[in-house]
């Protein structure tokens, strides 16, 4: 077969180079997008009004929270957000301790100006917490990525948690991408991009839209090889509490096996995934059909 | 006005070929398209469709590809979304059909025939999508 589209070599950048956000830059063409580093050298409160579009309102007045001030029932500061350079984390808490934080999220600029999810925590705060993010000695597990805390993973799983979670999910998670999406709209950026941590939260992804850059393919490959006399299916051998044979049809129950290496087997790794979310759109990827969570 | 789109995304291999057919079939019914219209998109389709497999996500874990077709007006429109490498594209040499089979250059005809059987072709890139629109029209 004869090509007669020509690869580029320099790919556009999402956003052009057009410096500090001023007021002819606002009053110009509104379908140019900002980046985020753009907004963060805003002056602080008009940084503030911009983010507090982040933040689903129905997530914090269901916990006390006022939308605007994001202060709490006894007037302390429960929404946190820190914005430098290329990147916004936003946190919310119950209590102002770490431990009850309900909800994070951290958006980048990546290399060529579009936008990356780095990070996105749905906690339900009146649930039990395991420890499965921090080792015996008090480190960090990075989500069981760098170490894992094997006792507590175990009791994770056997209370019906996916790999990464610490305690069970808000289920809010579509109010998030909406919000997410809105403010991704206000300042004229198109698509948005995250790596997924686990093989659950991929599944996550799907349902709320998301397409692969890279790595459908693998997710086809590891539905196939979980059914019946799949090699996945087969290593399911009962040789860690991770891998107990009736895990092949649930999500959670392969997220766990992946989480534990089973992928391995296939001579593959859980990385370099990459999935992306055309804003307004809906891609309908299911790569595990007719799946129970 | 058009009716609500069809739509499929399926990794970008070439097992998906098949899948993708269908959806252009499911996508004519009654839409007044002759055979051969819904033939000519369809083999449109599979050479738009090898290409970003081949070339589109070479050296990459495949990524997705988002099939959607739609009756607009008089026409079918279809619009292929990926994720691969971006391309431009370049007007297609003529392949010399009228040269007897031993003295033609292998492969050629692919795109040739895309540009051949349909009314329009559109292609834009960016860094989040590449963006492929057929358009066949009704023939008389």
């Amino acid at each position: 077969m004869q090509v007669f589209f020509k690869r580029k070599q320099q790919p556009e950048p999402v956003v052009p180079n057009l410096g500090s956000i001023t007021l002819s830059l606002l009053e110009g063409d509104p379908t140019i997008p900002f980046t985020l580093k753009q907004i963060n050298e805003l002056p602080e409160n008009i940084r503030r009004r911009v983010y507090r579009n982040l933040v689903p309102a129905h997530l914090l007045t269901r916990f006390g929270i006022d939308p605007i001030t994001w202060l709490g029932a006894n007037k302390e500061p429960l929404v946190f957000i820190k914005a430098e350079h290329e990147k916004i984390f936003v946190s919310a808490r119950t209590t102002p301790a770490e431990e009850d934080e309900f909800f994070a999220l951290e958006l980048a600029d990546n290399l060529l100006n579009g936008i990356d999810l780095n990070l996105l925590l749905l906690n339900d705060p009146t649930s039990q917490r395991f420890g499965t993010d921090k080792d015996e000695h008090g480190r960090s597990t990075m989500f069981g990525t760098i170490n894992r805390n094997m006792a507590e993973e175990t009791r994770a799983k056997e209370a019906g948690l996916a790999p990464g979670q610490v305690r069970n999910s808000l289920s809010a998670s579509k109010i998030v991408f909406d919000q997410v999406e809105t403010f991704l709209a206000t300042i004229g950026q198109r698509a948005y991009f995250l790596e997924p941590l686990t093989y659950a939260s991929a599944w996550v992804f799907e349902k709320r839209g998301f397409a692969y850059v890279r790595g459908h393919k693998l997710m086809d490959d590891i539905h196939r090889e979980f059914q019946p006399q799949g090699k996945l299916y087969e290593a399911l051998n009962a040789s860690s509490p991770f891998r107990q044979p009736d895990q092949w049809n649930t999500v959670r129950g392969r997220a766990w096996a992946i989480h534990d290496g089973i992928l391995e087997t296939i001579d593959m790794n859980w990385d370099k995934l990459r999935m992306v979310k055309q804003v307004g759109k809906y891609a309908n990827v299911n790569t595990f059909p007719n799946s129970i969570y | 006005m058009s009716a609500t789109p069809h739509q499929v995304t399926l990794s970008a291999e070439l097992e998906s070929l098949p899948r993708f057919r269908e959806l252009i079939q499911a996508a004519s019914l009654n839409s007044g398209l002759s055979d051969q219209d819904i033939y000519d998109v369809q083999l449109a389709v599979d050479e738009i469709c090898t290409n970003i497999i081949i070339h589109g996500y070479a050296d990459m874990d495949p990524g997705s590809v988002i099939l959607t077709a739609e009756m607009v007006g008089d026409a079918l429109k279809v619009t292929i979304t990926d994720f691969g490498h971006p391309f431009e594209p370049t007007e297609p040499p003529a392949p010399n059909t009228e040269a007897p089979l031993e003295e033609r250059e292998e492969g050629g005809l692919g795109l040739f025939f895309v540009y051949m059987s349909i009314d329009e072709l559109q292609y834009e890139s960016s860094p989040t999508g590449n963006v492929t629109t057929l358009l066949k029209k009704k023939s008389p």
